[in-house]
This record gives structure tokens, C-alpha cells and sequence, in this order.
């Protein structure tokens, strides 16, 4: 199989049928209404809270009457209790979600992706969405281990989806398609985003039981138009998988041939390669007290956690603070946080050309983690004004979605050249997992912190927290010496134009990619 | 008394055949309660009497029960006398929410509670033993006068037009309503509804879920057609 050079012109997309048409758009729109639907929980967070909890009244007034209508929920007995509530959900669901990674990987390796994707879309829909937040709203009835029980199992069944729409893509696109395509396609979850919060500021009126239905039903719809038409492998219809000759060496290093200005660089995922592989080197197992004390690991890991914390706080409570702090109407703010994810698409995209011109990521990084302070201290002390906030939000999206991007990037590359780690693929997925998961519990710990700093102490202190978690990330990102791990940052991040690939054989961990 | 007796017991009898040719009146156990709470029914002269003959009423032991045109609706209690019941202590009125006139007068009843006269917005005229004050204080009615034995409190006054009361802010989307002698309510306006007032509008489900379900068939359809019919299992 000869390799193809990614360049962007249109011969480089002849190779291409509508059979890849169908699964690149197929596995882009079923991300995309996962994260919809995943938004939603942020996009109603003022809604919900205020159905919690009774009226607010001064001490001396009376209770508004009738009861039904003003003081008979008290689930919580303010804001400030059903605020934090909401930031344990918010960690409850990442800790599942990184739990439910692992378990993925070993099952989608042994089950027909199609049928554990179209799972995960439909469960994660019907079973999560709709009992979550619909049907509590339908039957009046709310409780709080019902709520944690349902936000785990959404975590583990949305923990389905992502290996395997990166597994399809990878197994129509092979390693060299990367660059253009997935730059395009690592845009899903940042689309997801501005989806979901444009359908939930469209439904909100109706109530927020209404917001959960409609993407939850799209979900759903998702999930059934995957089962009908998504073609998991070239080898279904009795096409070749595309395959690289140098498919067993790390996708990053200096070394490989590179394809232009469309560096791939970001968030790491593993495919499952069916059928024949070619012999190997043979792995160099390592333990995982061994990786964690790889140089550069440790720092990585902790700068990584950082900037996920404030990236993922970013995602969860966004449309809250501004409701809360401003005043907005919940549904205006649900459409202005998108200028968030917009900042991040863009940010990504970039940073990540600059650094491939320049061919070196870390000044990049750390200009982009000052000025991210910088645009910190301006979003928080931000007017009331709606356009000046929205500029602010998209400037402070691409000075923080560009580094998440790009740490997760330089991760890989730099790891490749450790010698240790070169040319083994189960230490590249243990390292992966080490600084992968430290990030993500690392951001999960972060939103309870966020929700205990705001009744406590307010907004202001919030975006202290952040500041000091992304000067944290700026000087821990300094000590690293080269453990760049690939990751799959991007799922939460906004909009990383970059992925990386990489392919592990046959009956390897599927990865712990979180 | 032996009078009185005999025409209590006739109108009890009254009701019952009442009850058995008719489908059952909500409010008939407890307007049997309340309006025999004691013995005797409204006496002439008394102000109950004067309203009740004035709107054509209908007596019943101690009320006033406004005729209505089908006779299978409720029976609304639009005058209640209890005086000279020897009640200590008055619980529960709430059957007789829509009375216009209420007399607890000549009753050795040494307070009322605050909330015995939640929600009686029609109540125009009240009469009660010299000892007590008008629900809602002075403030609530138009009249207040203290006729020896008697207190009356005439003319319910609309809490919420009260310039002398603190500003009454009902929560947003909600209006301030009168609702019985210094009490108000917040009630939504318009077309939201729902809890705090929080929901506008109807959710338009079949002009959102038709074309999505018809749409997902389409292009399932047309995927299965394109992509799988040809596939081979792997």
C-alpha cells in the first residue's frame, strides 16, 4: 500500500468514495449530538437550579402564595446548595466518563463497533437524557442519588462513542489521511457545543424539561441512522483498510515525513487494525510506577490537569456565570457562550499552523498561556455588554484552547523520542493513559472546586482559581523535559484542528485515551 | 325547638334524597357540616337573612346557598350565619370560600386564626364578636365599626392597590391578585405557567418530532440503500 501524501488539493480527495463521505460525515454528527446533549446539562443549569429550590423572600416578607407555584420544591434550600449539587455532578460525570475509557477500549475491541457505538448513542439518549431530565420534570419527581445514578451511567455510555467514531475514522482514513480531513473532523466537538447551546436556547422557554427531549430524541435519531448506515470498515465492502508502511512507529517525531502546514498534532486515539498485521517489534512492556517517573511525565500530567480544569470549566459553567453574574436571560447566554467555542476552533487552528511554520511548539505555548492569563483578568472583570463580553469570550477560548490543543500534541511528539518509550506502542498507551487521566481527574476535582469557590466567595475568586491553575500549567509545561503523550484533549476542549492517530495492533489495550 | 328539630331533620332528609337522584355534590358532606354546624337556621332580620332574601337565595340550616341553574354543580355557600352558636373556636371555613356574608357574632370566641380567611375574596361583609378585630386589620376594609356586642368589617379593600402596604413584587412573569383580607397571591401572567412562573407557551411537538422522525426514516433509508445493503460481515 503506498502511502499518500496528505497535501490539501483536490487530486489528494480522489482517493476518496462516498463510502468515506458517508463515514467521515456519519462519525462527525454522531460526536456532534453526543456533545449536544452533553452541553445541554450547561446550558440549563440556571433553569434547573431554579426549580430546585423554593422562591427567594426576605426574612420579614411572607411566603408567596400559592405554594404550588412558588414554594413547593425545595429539593435545595437555595441557589447556593443546588449550585454545588450541580458542580458534583459535573465531576461525577468526568470520573465515569474516564472509568467507562478504559472499559471501552478492551470492549470495543471485541464487539462490533457499529453496534457499540449505535449503543452508546441511543442508551446514552433514551436511558441518561430523557429519564434525566425529562421525565423527573414529567413525573415531579426529584431526588438526588436518582440524579447521580443517571449522570454515572451517561458518563459510562457516552464513554462508548468516542473510541469508536476515532476507530472508523481511522479505519477509512488510515494514518496518512490525517492532516486536512481530521483537521476538519477534530472540529466536532466544538460544532456539538455551538449545536447544543443554540437548541437549548431555542427550547428553553417551554421549560428545560424541553431542551433535554429535543437532543436527546436527535441523539436517539443519531444513534438509529449510524445503525442503518455506517460502514465500520473498508473490508465490509470488500475495499483494502488503508495501511502505512511505517504504521508501527509513533505518528510524532522529526524524523516522518510530515505533511505541510497541517501538522497533526493532537489528541491521541487507537484504532483497531481487523485482520492482518504485520510483524512487529517486539513491545518493551513497562509498569506503571516506571512510566509515571519517566521525566517529563509527572509535570506534563500536572500541566495538563491544569489547563483541562480551566478548559472543562469553562465548557460546564459557562452559561451559568453568565446568567448568574450578568442578569442575562438563560437562553441569550446559552447563545452567547458559544463565542467561546468559536475562539478555541479558531485558536487551535492558528496557533497550531504557527507552530508548524515555526517547527517548534514550546514558544507558542508559552505566549499563549501568558496572554491567556491576560485575557482571563479582561473577561473577568468584563462590562455588561453584550458584544465587548462576546470578543472577550472568543479571545479567551483561543488563548486556551490553542495550548490545551497543542500540549496534547507536543505530548506525542516529544514522547516518541524518549528512549524508553520509542517504538513501543503499549508504553506510548500507558503514559497516554498516565497523563490523560491525571488531566481528566485532575479537571473532574476542579469542578467541584469551582461550584465550592462561587458560594463561597464569588465569581471574582473563580477566575483567580483559573488563573492560578493556567500560570501553574505555564510553568510545569517549562519543566517538562519530553513526555508529550497523545491524548484526546478535544473532546472537551474547543475545537482542536489537530489529531493525532495513533494504531496499536490487534488485541492491544484499545487505549486509555481520555 | 321541637320545630327547629323537625325542619332540620327534614332538610337532612331533603339532601340525602338529594344526594341519591344526583351524581353527589363535592362540598354536600361538609355543607352539611358547616351549615349544621349548629342548631337552628338563619333567623329573620338578621343581615345573613336580608342578603340571602335579597339575591334569591337558598336557605340551608346556617347558609345561604346560591341557586344554581343545573342542579348537578355544587352548591355554593354565598351567606353563613353562625351566631349565637356557643362556638369557642372557629377551625376550618374554608367550605364557605365563596360567602359574601359570614356573622360569627355573639360567639364566646376568644381569637381567630390568621389564616381562617384565606382566599374568601367575594367576602364583603363580616361581623364578629366586639373582642375580635378584623382579619387583616382595619387597614383591609373600607368600614370598621364596633355596634355594641358586634364588630362589623364591611368592604374587602384590594391589598394589592394598597399604596400604604411595602411595595407588594410578585416575582417576574407574575401579577399581585387579592385573595381574602390581607392576603395576596402571585399569579402568572399571560401564557406562562408552571412553577415559578418559569414556562411560556405550549411545546409544539408534533410540528418539531414529525419532520425529525420522518427525516431520520428518509435518511436511514437512504444510508442502508447507499452504504450497507452491500456489506459483507467482517
Amino acid at each position: 500500500v503506498t502511502p499518500v501524501m496528505s497535501s490539501p488539493c483536490c487530486g489528494f480527495l480522489a482517493q476518496y468514495t462516498h463510502h468515506h463521505l458517508v463515514a467521515f460525515l456519519l462519525t462527525f454528527f454522531s460526536y456532534v449530538l453526543l456533545h449536544a446533549s452533553r452541553k445541554t446539562f450547561s446550558n440549563v443549569k440556571v433553569s434547573i437550579s431554579a426549580q430546585w429550590t423554593p422562591s427567594v423572600q426576605n426574612a420579614s416578607s411572607p411566603a408567596f402564595s400559592p405554594g404550588e407555584t412558588w414554594e413547593q420544591n425545595n429539593l435545595f434550600a437555595d441557589s447556593d446548595g443546588a449550585t454545588l449539587f450541580l458542580g458534583v455532578l459535573d465531576t461525577i460525570f468526568l470520573f465515569s466518563y474516564a472509568v467507562g475509557l478504559y472499559m471501552s477500549g478492551v470492549i470495543g475491541d471485541r464487539m462490533n463497533l457499529r453496534y457499540v457505538l449505535c449503543f452508546g448513542l441511543c442508551g446514552s439518549a433514551i436511558v441518561v437524557s430523557f429519564v434525566f431530565g425529562t421525565l423527573t420534570e414529567w413525573l415531579q419527581f426529584y431526588n438526588i442519588y436518582l440524579y447521580c445514578g443517571l449522570w454515572v451511567l451517561n458518563g459510562l455510555l457516552q464513554s462508548a462513542v468516542w473510541p469508536c467514531v476515532v476507530a472508523v475514522m481511522g479505519n477509512w482514513f488510515g494514518k496518512s489521511g490525517r492532516g486536512f480531513v481530521f483537521g476538519l473532523w477534530s472540529a466536532c466537538a466544538s460544532v456539538g457545543n455551538i449545536l447544543g447551546a443554540f437548541l437549548a436556547s431555542s427550547v428553553l422557554k417551554y421549560g428545560y424539561e424541553y431542551a433535554f427531549l429535543v437532543t436527546s430524541v436527535l441523539q436517539f435519531a443519531g444513534g438509529v441512522v449510524v445503525f442503518f448506515g455506517l460502514l465500520t470498515s473498508p473490508k465490509e465492502v470488500g475495499e483494502p483498510v488503508e495501511r502505512d508502511a511505517d504504521s508501527h512507529r509513533p505518528l510524532m517525531s522529526d524524523e516522518e515525513d510530515e505533511e505541510g502546514s497541517e501538522e497533526v498534532c493532537d489528541g491521541g486515539y487507537y484504532t483497531i487494525q481487523q485482520g492482518d498485521e504485520e510483524p512487529r517489534e517486539t513491545p518493551k512492556a513497562i509498569g506503571f510506577c516506571q512510566a509515571f517517573c519517566l521525566p517529563g511525565v509527572l509535570p506534563y500530567s500536572l500541566a495538563y490537569a491544569c489547563l483541562k480544569l480551566v478548559n472543562y470549566s469553562f465548557f460546564f459553567w459557562l452559561p451559568f456565570y453568565l446568567s448568574r453574574n450578568f442578569g442575562w436571560k438563560e437562553a441569550q447566554a446559552d447563545r452567547l457562550s458559544v463565542w467561546y467555542d468559536v475562539g478555541g476552533i479558531i485558536g487551535g487552528t492558528i496557533q497550531g499552523l504557527i507552530s508548524d511554520f515555526m517547527g517548534k511548539r514550546a514558544p507558542v505555548l508559552a505566549v499563549s498561556l501568558l496572554l491567556a492569563m491576560g485575557a482571563l483578568v479582561g473577561y473577568s472583570h468584563s462590562p455588561p455588554d453584550q458584544v465587548v463580553n462576546a470578543a472577550l469570550l472568543a479571545t479567551t477560548g483561543f488563548f486556551i484552547g490553542g495550548p490545551s490543543n497543542m500540549i496534547s500534541s507536543a505530548i506525542s511528539a516529544d514522547l516518541g523520542r524518549q528512549e524508553a518509550l520509542r517504538g513501543s506502542q503499549e508504553a506510548l498507551a500507558t503514559v497516554t493513559g498516565i497523563v490523560d487521566g491525571t488531566g481528566s481527574i485532575g479537571a473532574a476535582v476542579g469542578q467541584y472546586l469551582v461550584s465550592v469557590i462561587e458560594s463561597k466567595l464569588g465569581w471574582m475568586f473563580v477566575f483567580y482559581f483559573f488563573i492560578v491553575m493556567v500560570r501553574s500549567s505555564c510553568l510545569t509545561h517549562n519543566v517538562r523535559q519530553c513526555s508529550c503523550l497523545p491524548e484526546m484533549s478535544h473532546s472537551f476542549s474547543s475545537g482542536a484542528s489537530y489529531i493525532r492517530h495513533c494504531v496499536v495492533p490487534v488485541g492491544d489495550i484499545f487505549g486509555p485515551v481520555i | 325547638m321541637t320545630a327547629g328539630h323537625s325542619q332540620q331533620n327534614a332538610a337532612v332528609v331533603l339532601l340525602f334524597i338529594h344526594l341519591c337522584f344526583s351524581g353527589g355534590y363535592q362540598l354536600t358532606e361538609l355543607q352539611v357540616g358547616l351549615c349544621h354546624l349548629c342548631n337552628g337556621t338563619v333567623q329573620n332580620g338578621t343581615a345573613v337573612s336580608q342578603f340571602c332574601s335579597a339575591s334569591a337565595g337558598l336557605i340551608d340550616g346556617r347558609c345561604c346557598l346560591l341557586r344554581k341553574e343545573n342542579i348537578r354543580d355544587a352548591d355554593y355557600i354565598i351567606g353563613l350565619d353562625l351566631s349565637n352558636c356557643s362556638l369557642s373556636r372557629v377551625e376550618d371555613l374554608q367550605d364557605a370560600f365563596s360567602a359574601t356574608t359570614i356573622d360569627l357574632s355573639l360567639n364566646p370566641i376568644v381569637n381567630l386564626d390568621d389564616s381562617l380567611f384565606e382566599g374568601f375574596i367575594l367576602l364583603a361583609k363580616l361581623i364578629l364578636p366586639a373582642n375580635l378585630v378584623c382579619p387583616g386589620g382595619n387597614a383591609s376594609w373600607d368600614k370598621v365599626k364596633v355596634k355594641g356586642e358586634t364588630h362589623f368589617c364591611e368592604g374587602q379593600k384590594d391589598i394589592c392597590n394598597q399604596t400604604g402596604y411595602l411595595s407588594l413584587n410578585c416575582p417576574e412573569n407574575s401579577l399581585c391578585l387579592p385573595y381574602g383580607p390581607g392576603f395576596f397571591q402571585c399569579s402568572c401572567v399571560d401564557a406562562f405557567r408552571g412553577y415559578k412562573c418559569l414556562r411560556e407557551g405550549e411545546f409544539p411537538i408534533i410540528q418539531v418530532f414529525g419532520p425529525l422522525a420522518g427525516s431520520t426514516v428518509l435518511v436511514s433509508i437512504l444510508l442502508w440503500v447507499t452504504q450497507r445493503r452491500k456489506a459483507i460481515s467482517v
